[in-house]
């Protein structure tokens, strides 16, 4: 069998089919026959897909992107088609979708132990990984959009995964209902698309708008629409807010889904459909004021959450948001954004499973319950050092050659201004993470929980040091020697770029630049949370008001839950109000009640005299012929 | 597939084995239900045959059975399926024979129940097979009578609901809009002389007795009231919510579509010119229906009357598609009317499973049924999914071809009904939060889950949900025959 590119629909089929048995069996109770209750089986179809991914990959080098397709309807005027492509970009998704999958799942084995609906939680993560393997192919918009909706769905079931909990419920529907609001503009803009030039296909797409065949104006707008749909699944202002809360998922599912790849899909959309926004630069200049903002406003509160989850929530956050402005840097800003997007997806996984092995461990999650663990638990403590660091950017951890690839293209498309403010994310980033690693795991054991703390198993600990791995060296795939070690024709930026390869640079000055920023955040976060030269406490006193905005996260969810109270709900009751009252009571039973008072009263016209029919027959004759004359001369 | 007229044994089965249930000793409801089984399988079954043996490379009539029936008025018995009629015929017997299966715990009046569920199939089928508008009237009227006794015997009785209120708004109603029909139908046949729904196609109705556009106007109110159409849909939620399970999966499932049908059929085919005119009103109605139907949906505390406004809103792609006048908008206006009866007969079907077991369709009074009944659950959030379009599943597939075919035709319009799917989704997922998420409830702790006779409607329902979703094509090329004598006249 020729496994090459050509077989890469095996990948989301593998993982379907795992899902298709799961489902079913904890649908229908055979599950429990199942060794493990099946959960061999969705490692065994990502696992498939890992190894898989290699003689993909192999194959795209060898002879370049490809693309194949299948009809789905075929009306005049719409035959619609679900293709495929393969090309560097997607095959980067796959290699880095399947490893942390597989990781993930392999570490659910031990953290999800015991749980009620064990094989249904296995069930989900192949359904996911197969809608996030179909999105990263797709290279039409119809099938990019229904695997969209079906990783949405995913995360929709995964958040809710504790049902019972009436929070988790709730986070589940905000979830959903949220990126809907930005899907809705995705599906317009694609539309849009459409009706302009009779396709779905986005490489035809992209020709006609590079060839300048299509009117500026719409294109700028469905770039502006797309991206509505990127905001929406990458928690962007002002759509984040379904993320943090997202947190109420398994812990596993968090690292997965809401940090290492789903999430990133808007990143990963607005780099697919980089030809739209290329040709729109106004629009390319709201990408970059909405990464910006993001990247601040989150990074600000991962700073004062207490629950580590929302710690490493915001921090997602932030990084989606500092993506998207080396997005909005045009050309470079391709290349780094992915480039940061693959190794955030080993770091960020790495912190959540982290988080989550803490967890496990001590059964709280939140700051001020659980702290000092280094001793208790050195894997952990050894693994999320190497994933902080390499959030912080510290050389030469993956995270500073991704952040330094972005910040120069920033420093190159955007100016010193917007370049500024993100070193400013930078060192925010810093701080946080260091607060997180330094309250978590130095010092003593804090606590009965901490005490109690232990190592957690080796099928956790496994694919965190193999996370930690990567963290560790994946960023030296920007250096050209490394790259064609790898089988690359030099360094990343000669593999992923837009339009032109983008040959390594090196600025000593933007890595230095970076280098103080991050270790300023880092050696702030050290004097508060483990010299203790300074109080938090008193800090948090001084700037008690600034610290209560943070708190509450700026107030943006108590403000849109007043929208849909106030607004959206109340004029759900108004409508309803009328629609019994006035179209119904009054329009149709009014109705009725008028027939029957008017049968009352008619019934006294019933004379029984010649002379007053004859009356009334003339009366509407009169009237049909009047009607007849009218209809004659309106033509 | 010759021989017998398979059409009309399709069509007068049900009503043959209605007769045949009043022979039955009426102390055995068992054998009752038993015999309504086997008898609307036996039609499914047809109608499955029929479904195989059509052969959609062509776009003409087939299983044609014509014969003289008042030959002076040239009314002729003329029964035949295209492509626009088949899959509805399909679904209607889908759906009867999956109503009866669902009224399995009926024991009031056993005989008259299943009598009158059949006739009421035969009345249905008639109407998407007849091809003469008197014989389409004659079987539209049918349908009436054994609706308002199902719902006003064995509907909800006061103080829960108002069964004889509903039932009677409903009969009313629509004989409302069957007297402006019949006005219709007589103005037509003055005017082109035959009752031949297709020869009329054929005729020019240019210079008509009375103008087309007023003909048109009076037909459509007829199919307005039945989809139905902002402001004559307020018999709908009464109705659904009085009536018993199997009635709100046969009225929402089928009877609403014969609405969609008939604009098809009658108001589009016979005058083309008069809906392109008025094309921008009927959006504008549509897109009142959408958006109107989804706001008044959010507020509702009743399953039933949710789900019953919901298909308010849904109905209005129905309309929306029929509007742009196009091969994509009417074949994903065909296709939503299959899909919304799948999925709307399977969420009242469940509604009807969990006031069985809970004996309340209150949301705020529900709550953690999951934990209670898995299965009922899951198949719920299956059957919610795909009311709010989750791809994969049909409701997606037949609402994305009506944006897509409506866009270019309308624009705002399509932007503005698109846009109701963030409302679909707000209110079907708070329905599963409220109901089935959240921690047990002890009032619940004895509530079990659906039987294995109780599954089966359900699993029929989700695996045709999921082929149509996942194949549409199996469903749109069949459209596609039926729609090319309406394109062909449109130009």
């Amino acid at each position: 069998m020729n496994l090459g590119m050509e077989s890469a629909w095996l990948l989301p089929a593998l993982c379907l089919l795992a899902f298709l048995i799961l489902s079913m069996g904890a649908l229908w109770g055979y599950a429990r026959f199942l060794p493990d209750g099946g959960s061999w089986l969705a490692i065994l179809a990502i696992g498939s897909g890992f190894v898989l991914f290699w003689p993909i990959a192999g194959d795209l080098l060898a002879r370049g992107a490809t693309a194949f397709s299948t009809p789905w309807i075929d009306v005049a005027g719409a035959h619609l088609e679900l293709g495929m492509a393969l090309d560097p970009l997607a095959v980067i998704m796959l290699g880095l979708v399947t490893f942390v999958a597989l990781c993930v799942q392999v570490y659910s084995l031990g953290y999800m132990r015991g749980e009620a609906h064990y094989t249904w939680y296995f069930a989900a993560h192949s359904l996911f990984a197969a809608a996030m393997l179909g999105l990263v192919l797709a290279d039409n918009f119809l099938l990019l959009y229904v695997a969209w909706e079906l990783v949405g769905l995913c995360s929709y079931l995964l958040i809710g995964f504790y049902y019972e909990r009436r929070s988790a419920a709730e986070a589940a529907k905000k979830a959903f209902v949220t990126t809907r609001l930005g899907d809705v503009g995705m599906l317009i803009g694609i539309l849009l698309l459409f009706r302009a030039t009779g396709t779905f296909q986005m490489s035809e797409i992209f020709h006609q708008v590079e060839r300048g065949a299509l009117d500026p104006g719409l294109v700028s707008a469905a770039a502006f629409l797309v991206f509505m749909g990127a905001m929406g699944k990458s928690a962007q202002f002002p759509f984040h807010v379904w993320l943090p809360d997202a947190m109420e998922g398994p812990t596993p599912v968090s690292a997965l889904i809401h940090a290492a790849t789903m999430v990133a899909a808007g990143v990963y959309l607005v780099a697919r459909t980089y030809p739209l926004f290329v040709a729109a630069p106004a629009v390319l200049g709201f990408v970059t004021a909405i990464g910006l903002l993001t990247t601040l406003l989150a990074g600000s509160m991962a700073l004062v959450m207490t629950d580590i989850k929302k710690v490493i929530a915001y921090s997602t956050v932030s990084k989606l948001g500092f993506m998207m402005v080396a997005l909005g840097a045009g050309g470079a800003g391709l290349t780094a954004a992915i480039f940061y997007l693959a190794t955030h997806g080993f770091f960020k996984a790495l912190l959540f499973l982290g988080a989550g092995s803490v967890i496990h461990s001590t059964g709280h999650q939140d700051l001020s319950e659980v702290g000092g663990l280094g001793k208790k638990m050195p894997v952990t403590a050894g693994a999320f050092l190497v994933a902080s660091l390499a959030l912080a950017g510290v050389p030469p951890l993956s995270g500073f050659w991704s952040k330094d690839e972005a910040l120069l293209a920033i420093q190159a498309g955007q100016g010193w201004l917007v370049y500024s403010l993100a070193l400013v994310s930078v060192m925010l980033s810093a701080a946080y993470t260091g607060r997180l690693w330094f309250r978590l795991f130095a010092g003593e054991p804090k606590g009965a929980a901490s005490q109690h703390a232990h190592e957690s198993p080796w099928v956790m600990g496994l694919p965190m040091l193999a996370l930690a791995a990567l963290s560790l060296v994946s960023g030296f795939v920007a250096l050209p020697e490394v790259g064609v070690a790898l089988g690359l024709p030099g360094g990343l930026g000669q593999f992923l770029f837009f339009h032109e390869p983008e040959p390594f640079h090196f600025d000593p000055g933007v890595a230095f630049t970076s280098t103080v920023a991050a270790l300023l955040g880092l050696a702030m976060a050290a004097g508060f949370y483990w010299q203790r030269a300074w109080s938090p406490a008193a800090l948090q006193e001084m700037f008690a008001g600034l610290h209560r905005v943070l708190i509450n996260k700026y107030y943006l969810d108590d403000l849109y839950q007043a929208v849909i109270d106030r607004v959206v709900l109340a004029f759900g009751a108004f409508i309803a109000l009328f629609d019994r009252v006035v179209v119904n009571d009054t329009g149709v039973n009014g109705t009725g009640a008028i027939a029957v008072i008017a049968g009352e009263k008619l019934k006294y016209t019933e004379t029984g005299k010649l002379p007053n029919y004859a009356l009334a027959m003339a009366v509407g004759v009169l009237g049909v012929l009047l009607a007849a004359a009218l209809t004659l001369l309106s033509r | 597939m010759t021989g017998l007229p398979w059409l009309s044994v399709l069509v007068f089965l049900p009503v043959a084995g209605a007769l045949l249930l009043a022979l039955l000793p009426a102390q055995r409801p068992l054998l009752v239900k038993q015999a309504a089984a086997v008898i609307t399988l036996l039609d499914l079954l047809l109608a499955g045959m029929l479904w195989t043996a059509f052969d959609a490379s062509s776009t003409a009539i087939q299983f044609v059975h014509q014969a003289p029936w008042v030959p002076p008025l040239k009314i002729t018995y003329y029964l035949g399926v295209d492509g626009l009629s088949l899959p509805l015929v399909l679904l209607t017997a889908l759906l009867g024979f999956l109503a009866v299966l669902v009224s399995w715990n009926i024991n009031h009046r056993v005989k008259l129940y299943f009598a009158l569920l059949l006739v009421l199939q035969t009345g249905v089928l008639g109407v998407f097979t007849a091809l003469d508008f008197v014989l389409f009237f004659l079987f539209w009227e049918v349908e009436l009578l054994p609706m308002y006794l199902l719902i006003a015997i064995w509907g909800s009785p006061p103080p829960l609901g108002r069964r004889e209120y509903s039932a009677m708004k409903f009969l009313i109603y629509t004989i409302l809009g069957s007297a402006f029909m019949l006005v219709g139908l007589l103005a037509l046949y003055f005017s082109t002389g035959t009752f031949n729904l297709v020869d009329m196609a054929r005729a020019d109705l240019r210079n008509t007795a009375v103008p087309a556009t007023l003909i048109f106007w009076l037909i459509f109110f007829a199919f307005a009231v039945k989809l139905p159409v902002f402001p004559f849909h307020t018999w709908l939620p009464d109705a659904h919510t009085d009536a018993p399970t199997a009635v709100s999966v046969i009225l929402a499932g089928v009877l609403l579509k014969m609405g969609g049908y008939g604009m098809l059929r009658i108001c589009v085919s016979l005058f083309p010119q008069v809906a392109y005119t008025w094309a921008p009103t009927l959006a504008l109605l549509a897109v009142v229906n959408v958006l109107y139907g989804a706001l008044v949906t959010l507020r509702q505390g009743d399953l039933k009357r949710l789900i019953a406004y919901s298909s308010v809103s849904h109905m209005g792609y129905v309309l929306l598609g029929i509007a742009a006048l196009g091969e994509v908008g009417l074949t994903g206006a065909v296709l939503q009317m299959v899909t919304h009866g799948t999925i709307t007969g399977l969420l009242f079907a469940l509604v009807g499973l969990v006031y069985d077991k809970t004996h309340t369709r209150q949301i705020p009074e529900l709550g953690g049924l999951a934990h209670r009944m898995p299965f009922i659950a899951t198949v719920f959030m299956i059957a919610g999914l795909a009311s709010l379009g989750l791809p994969t599943m049909s409701g997606f597939a037949s609402e994305f071809l009506v944006f897509v075919g409506t866009f270019p035709v309308f624009g705002w319009y399509t932007l503005l009904g698109a846009s109701g799917i963030v409302l679909t989704a707000g209110y079907i997922l708070w329905m599963l939060e409220r109901s089935f998420f959240r921690g047990p409830l002890a009032r619940f702790d004895h509530v079990g889950d659906a039987t294995l006779l109780e599954r089966v409607p359900l699993v029929v329902l989700v695996a045709t949900i999921m082929i149509v979703g996942l194949w549409p094509r199996a469903v749109t090329d069949v459209i596609r025959a039926g729609l090319q004598p309406i394109l062909s006249r449109l130009g």
